[in-house]
């Protein structure tokens, strides 16, 4: 039996160095995610305050441009979270690459931190304005009172509340993330998944390469959760 | 308008809803002068209008209609970047809003170091400054949930004073209070009329309308149906509603 | 396909023994319903489902198989209906990734495995093939103005695959080549036609298809390999495999293996074994 499981272990890890598919498909899945999740909060970010500002100043608001401004960008970001939320993250993939970047050379990695960025940065806006309404709407009147532009009443008061508030959703948020990235096989990208996927296809033994491709993610989204929790534990000291 | 004469408010109105069936009328042309020095306080009963009298004085409210001269500049106007005069007009609110996720010293030192540029050693020595005087340098590096709400009202002023303002708004500040706290935050208002601080406050404590305001304004409906010195006011009241208003209260 | 080394059959046979072992109860099922089938009354040899014979394939490959109107036809679709037809087993379509078909031959979950497959050392441990029924080979595709053709131009090139097939495993083992990997033969030439990838490899005849289905790319070269297609067969079926062998020589012997493949392609020469 032990025999069995070495010969299996050399087939599907050893033998034409095929643990390089898992290796190099680890890198891959990781730098997209990595990169995915900076788009994805810079551009949540951003469409969840247009959003919030467009709410929260709806009734207070002056006729003129940077409001008539502000109605477009906050129509456009609608679409944009109805859109994105409402389809699968496949299909944006293989339509950012077979159709939006059909006539460009564009590298494969790039079009899917493209694609997995701008579905997680839907995400992201929702649970970031969640978070946004949750606070108080003194604490905006506080801000704005002592001087501060809505900008940096933002930047300053509300938003560091409002992250501490959804961080845990955030995390979960990563980690689908990172688990959403195992589609970018579809585009012939090897990540981690498929990774696995060849060595399967190379030694029919879809045991081995699966199982470990899969306790790699597990282990990515471990430490992913460990780090979130510490950091939430260090936003929340001193506020008791 | 007099040589000081800090606030100006002509025909201000305020009206909220967009449904004209809807619509309530908050304000109805309201006008007065508030002079530097003065202690105007505004009584009422609640839904009279005199919160958002107040809070459109640094257009936390925006008016939709009249203006609103401050220091010489029409803040009404569209063009106008009210950030400017905020900071010159302190704000203390009914539920304190301190920022949680500050210490105290950080709640009073944000805005004079981001706005008004001073460095952070001279923005502490005056909060340090301003927390002895009212009783509290020792919870400088507490947190806002540590304090009692006395405490917190108490640091919320001082925050707003961190900012040297022209003016102090103060909106319903004893009404969140626990009865035994009520004291100390009124004391630290009491200390900042005797320094000659123009203050207009929305208040319910008729006892501090009495010794510390020079002038008196009841509200009602939208509108300021008499305006008077506090002995005037409370003695020899002439508006009907005003008399029963002080009927029901005293 | 030389270069892919063979282990010994102990190997093979203790991979299979643990795979027994590991995977319990559902890779003993096709044993006892086998067993059970045998029984039927028609005495023929029912697989795993009972009066079924699923047939494992992957329908993006003209013409071999590939949909029409929703239907799986093609080459192998007829080769299956037929081997079905005589075996007196109603005819049950599996359609998967190609480099899922072997496993699921092995894991008993698909009966036959047809799917323009060639013989290759790697899956003759795994599975049992038939007699092949026809040669093939793998082509280059590549744009019109392109004069790549030959294996040592493909060096330093990044080449289109589908996952699994021997284009992937022949192009995968020369140096310098990038290789992508797709799940589907057309998306790879797709690729080709968006100017992403420099050249596609794959088998012959799909080759052809894609090159008549889309404008701008050719077939530079159709005979990179020589290679043969076979129905892949569990192991463990070792009648199943007696059983397609006999008919596929039948099919030969009275033209109708002929008379299928000219249906598709016209007139070609059918491999003799």
């Amino acid at each position: 039996m032990l025999e069995t499981l070495n010969d299996k272990l050399y087939l599907n890890f050893i033998k034409d160095d095929r643990y390089m598919y898992l290796v190099n498909g680890f890198i891959t899945t990781i730098k997209i995610a990595f990169f995915a999740i900076l788009v994805g909060l810079a551009l949540g970010f951003t469409v969840a305050i247009i959003r919030s500002a467009y709410d929260m100043n709806s009734e207070q608001r002056r006729k003129g441009l940077s409001s008539a401004l502000l109605s477009v960008a906050n129509g456009i970001c609608k679409l944009y979270l109805t859109v994105l939320r409402g389809t699968p993250v496949v299909l944006q993939l293989l339509i950012i690459y077979f159709v939006i970047f059909a006539d460009i050379n564009v590298n494969k990695t790039f079009a899917a931190i493209c694609a997995f960025g701008l579905n997680s940065a839907a995400y992201v806006a929702e649970i970031v304005r969640g978070g946004i309404m949750s606070i108080d709407k003194g604490q905006l009147e506080a801000g704005r009172s002592l001087g501060f532009s809505y900008a940096r009443t933002m930047i300053y008061i509300i938003l560091p509340q409002a992250v501490k508030n959804v961080l845990p959703a955030l995390g979960n948020e990563f980690i689908v993330l990172i688990k959403e990235t195992s589609v970018a096989g579809y585009i012939a990208i090897e990540d981690l998944t498929k990774g696995g996927d060849i060595i399967r296809s190379r030694t029919y033994d879809a045991f081995f390469p699966l199982i470990t491709a899969g306790l790699i993610y597990l282990a990515v989204v471990l430490v992913l959760s460990k780090g979130i929790s510490i950091l939430e534990r260090r936003l929340r000291t001193g506020e008791r | 308008m007099s040589a000081d004469t800090i606030i100006k408010v002509k025909n201000l109105q305020k009206v909220f809803g967009k449904d004209e069936k809807m619509q309530t009328k908050a304000l109805d042309n309201v006008n007065i002068e508030i002079n530097r020095g003065d202690v105007v306080v505004v009584v009422g009963p609640s839904g009279s209008g005199k919160s958002t009298f107040l809070r459109c004085l640094n257009l936390l409210e925006m008016p939709t209609g009249g203006t609103i001269t401050f220091e010489g500049t029409d803040i009404t106007d569209p063009k106008n970047n009210i950030n400017k005069q905020r900071m010159k007009m302190g704000m203390v609110f009914q539920q304190f809003n301190l920022f949680p996720h500050m210490t105290i010293l950080r709640n009073l030192t944000i805005g004079p170091t981001k706005l008004l540029r001073q460095s952070k050693a001279e923005a502490e020595k005056t909060a340090i400054e301003l927390l002895e005087r009212v009783g509290l340098a020792d919870r400088a590096q507490s947190y806002p949930n540590q304090l009692s709400g006395g405490q917190k009202q108490r640091i919320a002023i001082v925050r707003a004073l961190c900012m040297k303002p022209d003016v102090m708004l103060f909106d319903e500040p004893t009404s969140a209070l626990d009865p035994e706290m009520v004291g100390e935050v009124l004391d630290v208002m009491k200390d900042l009329a005797r320094q000659n601080m123009t203050m207009v406050c929305v208040t319910h404590e008729m006892g501090f309308a009495r010794e510390v305001g020079n002038r008196v304004i009841f509200m009602e409906s939208g509108r300021i149906l008499e305006e008077n010195t506090p002995e005037e006011f409370f003695e020899n009241p002439k508006n009907p509603r005003l008399k029963e208003f002080l009927d029901k209260i005293l | 396909m030389k270069k892919f080394r063979t282990l010994t059959a102990v190997v093979l046979a203790s991979f299979m023994a643990f795979q027994m072992a590991g995977c319990g109860g559902t890779s003993e099922q096709p044993a006892d319903d086998s067993a059970a089938a045998e029984e039927n009354a028609d005495g023929t040899e029912a697989e795993n489902t009972e009066g079924k014979l699923v047939w494992a394939t992957n329908a993006e490959f003209e013409p071999y198989e590939y949909r029409e109107g929703g239907e799986i036809v093609g080459i192998d679709a007829d080769i299956a209906a037929h081997i079905a037809d005589e075996l007196g087993l109603e005819l049950e379509v599996a359609d998967m990734n190609f480099d899922s078909i072997v496993p699921a031959v092995v894991s008993g979950k698909a009966d036959v495995g047809i799917a323009g497959m060639t013989i290759t050392d790697d899956r003759l441990e795994n599975v049992n093939f038939s007699t092949p029924y026809v040669d093939a080979a793998q082509a280059i595709i590549v744009p019109e103005d392109s004069d790549v053709a030959t294996e040592e131009d493909l060096a330093g090139l990044t080449i289109g695959v589908q996952l699994g097939t021997t284009g992937d495993l022949y192009v995968t083992d020369i140096d310098g080549v990038t290789v992508e990997r797709y799940t589907k033969g057309f998306e790879a030439v797709q690729a080709l036609t968006q100017g992403k990838i420099d050249a596609v490899v794959i088998d012959n005849e799909p080759a052809k298809a894609f090159v008549d289905l889309n404008d701008g790319i050719k077939i530079s070269n159709d005979a990179l390999t020589t290679e043969q297609y076979a129905i892949a067969i569990s192991k463990d079926n070792p009648e199943l495999l007696d059983n397609v062998n006999m008919i596929l020589s039948d099919m030969e012997a009275d033209g109708s293996l002929q008379a299928i493949f000219e249906k598709y392609l016209g007139s070609v020469e059918v491999n003799a074994q």
